[in-house]
């Protein structure tokens, strides 16, 4: 009986070490910059939840379109009725895989790739990101830059606005995640 | 199988189940927000629906600037260009000095009519929450004609007159937004002596978004106390509204000429039925002249 009972606990205890490898914020932080030569359009959300789980190498993040605040009220407006029209599609999701991911080295940031499926504004795209994970102390800090152009997320740019809308948005994204 | 085999199989099938467990686990995470009650926002595109005030003001430091126009009877005819010849015109600034209360100043041509309001967002409408919402617009008339009678003692107060409105608004989902507005108008001086100097309109209006840049807009004012007088009439409007970027245009087909509460309210002197129809615009343009935060 001692025999089966020791390799079960070790089963048992790795288990729940696994579940002890999710690292989570809500407070992640999201900026986007739409850069023309006419104006610079920028927004920040500081309510991105992100779950990241070392040990089957998933993340998730989701980002409610409502959170992110412009300089200028009309802006804000404009980006949830014309543009996200977050009635609708209230929330910006990923959800994907680190590629070809081993440990979290304990210290300096290492480069990782993500396969996901990215939805805004109801349209769904499959596509890798870059960023990097850092531990730091008992937090692992995410960082990821990226381009997301309007067009693949069907969000359509009135002609008279397309001198002062990029076409291609820069979003970056930073997260301090604890574990959970 | 003796119960201890079972077990070991149990056991060994376990990572597995936790595995998939896990990933609903991780999904759950988001589920488990509670979601930060938020105001209802954009409930209508401008301050005005047409003539009457909506729930909306400026955003914090937000300059609007507002150029009506009112054109002349339709019913004149071909001689006036359907009205076109004779614009009455109505200019004014209204400031958010934050994100719930408006200031404003405004002149219109209409009897050189000053006035000065405050518009507050009293209670909000909130996503999963408070189901309407409820706003107070004050404001002050002064009528800037010259006396008609310069001989004899003439009171500024009485150029003045008020009106108080409670306006309660509702989004009922992104295309329709309704509204309801008990109006309060005082006169200090009326034009005849029968006259109420105390007037009170029960209001009511609707947006539907036919795009996401264009309104179609009604309102309508019911005069009391009843009976009112026979050359005063209830005030109904039919609108318009385009937006493009900082401007809100407005276009409309009203019975009532002024553009300023107590000539709407309480005299409008011409009727749907006789063709005694204004057509006119507001424009709406928005700058950013403080500080949002």
């Amino acid at each position: 009986m001692n025999k089966t009972i020791l390799p079960l606990f070790a089963l048992i205890f790795l288990t729940l070490s696994a579940s002890a490898q999710q690292w989570v914020t809500r407070a992640g932080e999201v900026h986007f910059l739409s850069e023309t030569p006419i104006e610079d359009i920028e927004a920040t959300s500081k309510e991105a939840s992100v779950i990241l789980d070392l040990e089957s190498g998933r993340v998730a993040v989701q980002v409610p379109i409502l959170s992110f605040h412009f300089e200028k009220a009309l802006m804000e407006e404009h980006f949830n009725e014309n543009y996200m029209e977050s009635g609708t599609y209230p929330k910006a999701k990923f959800s994907g895989t680190l590629r070809d991911f081993g440990d979290l080295p304990e210290s300096g940031a290492v480069e990782v790739m993500v396969d996901g499926i990215f939805e805004v504004h109801g349209v769904s795209v499959d596509r890798p990101f870059n960023g990097t994970l850092e531990k730091q102390g008992d937090k692992v800090i995410l960082n990821c830059r990226f381009d997301v152009r309007t067009e693949d997320h069907q969000i359509p740019i009135p002609s008279v606005v397309r001198d002062n809308i990029a076409e291609v948005i820069d979003v970056d994204i930073r997260a301090e995640l604890s574990a959970r | 199988m003796s119960p201890s085999r079972v077990l070991l199989l149990l056991f060994a099938l376990m990572p597995a189940m936790v595995g998939v467990a896990q990933d609903d686990d991780m999904m759950d995470f988001f589920d488990e927000v509670e979601e930060e009650a938020r105001p209802v926002t954009a409930v209508f595109k401008s301050q005005r629906l047409i003539n009457v005030h909506t729930c909306e003001t400026p955003g914090k430091g937000e300059m609007n600037f507002v150029i009506a126009h009112r054109f002349g009877r339709i019913s004149d005819g071909a001689y006036a260009l359907w009205g076109l010849d004779n614009a009455s015109m109505r200019m004014a600034f209204e400031y958010g000095i934050n994100d719930r209360v408006m200031l404003s100043v405004g002149r219109s041509t209409f009897e050189k009519t000053y006035e000065t309001g405050v518009k507050a967002r009293l209670v909000e409408q909130m996503e999963g929450g408070t189901p309407f919402g409820i706003t107070a617009y004050s404001v002050v008339m002064a009528n800037g004609l010259r006396w008609a009678d310069p001989e004899r003692e003439n009171y500024f107060s009485s150029r003045l007159s008020y009106a108080h409105q409670l306006i309660v608004t509702r989004k009922f989902d992104d295309d329709l937004s309704v509204l309801l507005v008990p109006s309060f108008v005082h006169r200090n001086l009326v034009d005849l002596p029968d006259r109420a100097h105390d007037v009170v309109t029960l209001g009511g209006g609707f947006r539907y978004k036919i795009s996401n840049r264009t309104t179609i807009n009604a309102e309508y004012h019911y005069f009391l106390p009843r009976p009112i007088p026979d050359e005063y009439h209830n005030s109904l409007s039919l609108g318009v509204d385009i937006e493009t970027g900082g401007h809100v245009f407005q276009l409309h087909i009203t019975n009532s000429r002024g553009m300023f509460e107590r000539a709407f309210l309480t005299e409008t002197y011409d009727r749907w039925q006789d063709g005694e129809l204004y057509f006119g615009f507001n424009l709406n343009r928005v700058f950013q002249v403080g500080d949002r935060r």
